[in-house]
């Protein structure tokens, strides 16, 4: 099976006046058609950056200095400004942390959805009309045409999200980026919009990236997982092996400071809840060779010098360890380090 | 709410004035029936000016000269403030930084001063040139310069708005959909910024009334305009034979200027969500 969107080396760096900040530096993932790929990371690890850079979008003063992008086969990064303008939105879609803030407070629902369709599809008024009221009742949003004549101040967060996913959904996107979809919604909502996407992704044979810090949220709706730590790939893996055979030692880690109903913490085997020790790394000044080593319980002193790159110790799972095997390439450091631009 | 209703009666006074006018404004009979200087009577409700004009007129016809100052000069404020702050907030960098410190610059000109030199000098220039013919040359003038000068605060507001939003999610999603850069602007982020940019404008009309007065009075407006600063520029020396001269158009000023500082206020409060409820 070919991939729908191949990451491969991907690097964003913040241009700042007190040096450059290697936010995302070398993180590869790829995506299936159909498939759910959740990429999960500690705040600050560079995911929400690496979905930005799948539309080309990060905000300045962040740019893309490597790597490659290719989605449907096109080269992303190769694709000119108006090109690019025309797979947002028709051909990826996002949809974001925040559906308070993600939808202009003074046009009206109808409006925005159906200036969507007039750009992109180039569908006459009514036909757009039709085609977003038949997506919000897509959604699960009861009376469309009346929601479409409201404001979303009107509105609830769960149908704000349910109001940015139909946006998201409008020109049938082979690739949904969902960038914590659920954080800011309630607890039985967060469940909702969950069903939903699953639902809607299985039914228009979309592929989905998924970004989470939530391990839970992760192994219930993604098939394959990549983990990202402090800008760079860990692993990947299916689900499965992810979470009864991880390899990395970060995984192991991120799983074991997870709190788990089967387990008791009071009594018996596990006292407390693990943590990681230590801090994410500051980005503006990474740690040398892998960027997990100061915080890892299993370094070694070739972990500090070299970098692990990517190796696949079993058929579709890939680890950056150097004690899975890894080769280690010695560590450079960034490139253009504390120079200003 | 008040400012409302002082700016209704301004601009109903402005659109009806000349079937409300009493005389026709350059009437001045009342000189040859020595009435000049006459107090408020039945033929003359505010009385009579040391020209022999009618003050109930003159005030009446200076009203829509007032409007047309306020609104033409902000016009072109808002045109070239929010031009300037809009794309030095969106750009950012070292478009920002230009255009900031374009707004300074013009922020520490003494206004005044450039204003009167500026519309004595043109003055002279225009003298024998087709230009001299051009009608209300001199007010067009004093309104572009009051629009030239007194873009800054909009500029200043305008960036501070757009670089706010241009950070807002909504529009981050609306790049995200494939949205050109002039509908993220037109349609996203300007709509967004006009209630605050609404207010700064407001307080502009009002201080663009005044201004004009001001030059007006000191005996640079438009010799053809009515305008009530010229009002005070002709009766301020036969304040104590005829006070009534100068307390009417004294008070039209007022009342207007007040009118618009009010609706500002009113606009601030109505935007701020924190006051509402």
């Amino acid at each position: 099976m070919t991939d729908l969107l191949t990451v491969d080396g991907l690097k964003v760096h913040f241009f700042t006046q007190s040096g450059v900040a290697p936010a995302v530096d070398g993180i590869d993932f790829a995506i299936r058609p159909r498939e759910t790929l959740g990429l999960v990371g500690e705040s600050g690890s560079g995911k929400t950056m690496a979905s930005l850079a799948v539309l080309r979008l990060v905000p300045p003063p962040a740019r893309i200095v490597g790597g490659s992008l290719h989605f449907q086969g096109r080269d992303l990064l190769a694709l000119d400004n108006a090109a690019m303008r025309g797979l947002r939105g028709s051909s990826i879609a996002m949809i974001f942390q925040n559906p308070a803030f993600s939808l202009n407070p003074i046009l009206t629902i109808g409006a925005q959805l159906i200036e969507i369709l007039r750009w992109h599809e180039h569908l006459s008024h009514a036909a757009a009309r039709d085609r977003a009221a038949e997506l919000l009742r897509l959604v699960g949003i009861a009376d469309p045409v009346h929601r479409m004549r409201q404001f979303p101040h009107e509105l609830s967060g769960g149908m704000k999200q349910r109001i940015c996913i139909a946006r998201a959904l409008l020109c049938n996107p082979a690739l949904i980026l969902a960038d914590e979809p659920t954080t800011n919604l309630d607890v039985t909502i967060q469940a909702q919009i969950l069903d939903l996407l699953e639902d809607l992704r299985e039914r228009l044979h979309m592929a989905m990236l998924l970004v989470s810090h939530d391990m839970g949220l992760v192994a219930r709706m993604a098939h394959r997982i990549t983990v990202v730590y402090a800008g760079r790939t860990c692993e990947t893996a299916d689900v499965r092996t992810i979470f009864h055979a991880p390899l990395h030692p970060y995984t192991r880690a991120l799983l074991d400071s997870a709190p788990r109903i089967d387990r008791d913490y009071e009594h018996q085997a596990h006292p407390t809840l693990r943590t990681i020790a230590g801090r994410i790394p500051d980005l503006a000044a990474p740690p040398s060779g892998c960027r997990f080593h100061p915080r890892c319980p299993e370094a070694t002193a070739d972990c500090a010098r070299l970098r692990p790159e990517p190796v696949q110790v079993a058929p579709g799972h890939i680890v950056s360890c150097l004690l899975r095997g890894s080769p280690g390439v010695p560590d450079v450091g960034v490139p253009g380090l504390g120079v200003s631009p | 709410m008040l400012g409302l209703i002082l700016i209704a009666l301004v601009v109903v006074v402005a659109i009806v004035g000349p079937w409300l006018a009493p005389y026709t404004p350059n009437d001045q009979s009342a000189m040859l029936s020595f009435a000049a200087h006459g107090a408020p009577s039945w033929a003359h409700p505010f009385g009579t000016d040391r020209n022999g004009y009618d003050v109930l007129t003159r005030v009446i016809y200076g009203a829509p000269t007032a409007l047309a100052v306020g609104l033409g000069a902000m016009l072109v404020a808002s045109l070239i403030g929010i031009l300037v702050g809009g794309v030095a907030g969106y750009l950012g960098g070292l478009a920002d930084e230009l255009l900031m410190r374009l707004t300074e610059f013009f922020l520490v000109i003494p206004v005044f001063v450039m204003i009167l030199a500026v519309v004595r000098l043109f003055g002279v220039v225009v003298v024998g040139t087709w230009l001299e013919s051009v009608p209300f040359l001199n007010l067009s003038t004093i309104v572009l310069l009051l629009g030239i000068f007194g873009w800054p605060p909009i500029a200043r507001l305008a960036r501070a708005e757009f670089l706010r939003l241009k950070g807002m999610d909504f529009v981050e999603a609306a790049r995200c959909i494939g949205a050109q850069p002039r509908d993220i602007l037109f349609r996203h982020i300007l709509p967004n910024a006009l209630p605050s940019l609404a207010v700064v404008i407001a307080l502009g009309i009002g201080g663009a009334i005044l201004a004009e007065s001001m030059i007006s009075f000191l005996g640079f407006g438009d010799p053809k305009a009515i305008s009530w600063g010229q009002l005070l520029y002709f009766n301020y020396q036969v304040l104590r034979v005829s006070p009534w001269a100068v307390l009417a158009p004294g008070t039209a000023i007022f009342i207007t200027v007040l009118g618009f500082n009010l609706l500002a206020d009113g606009l601030s409060d109505a935007f701020n969500p924190r006051l509402k409820q």
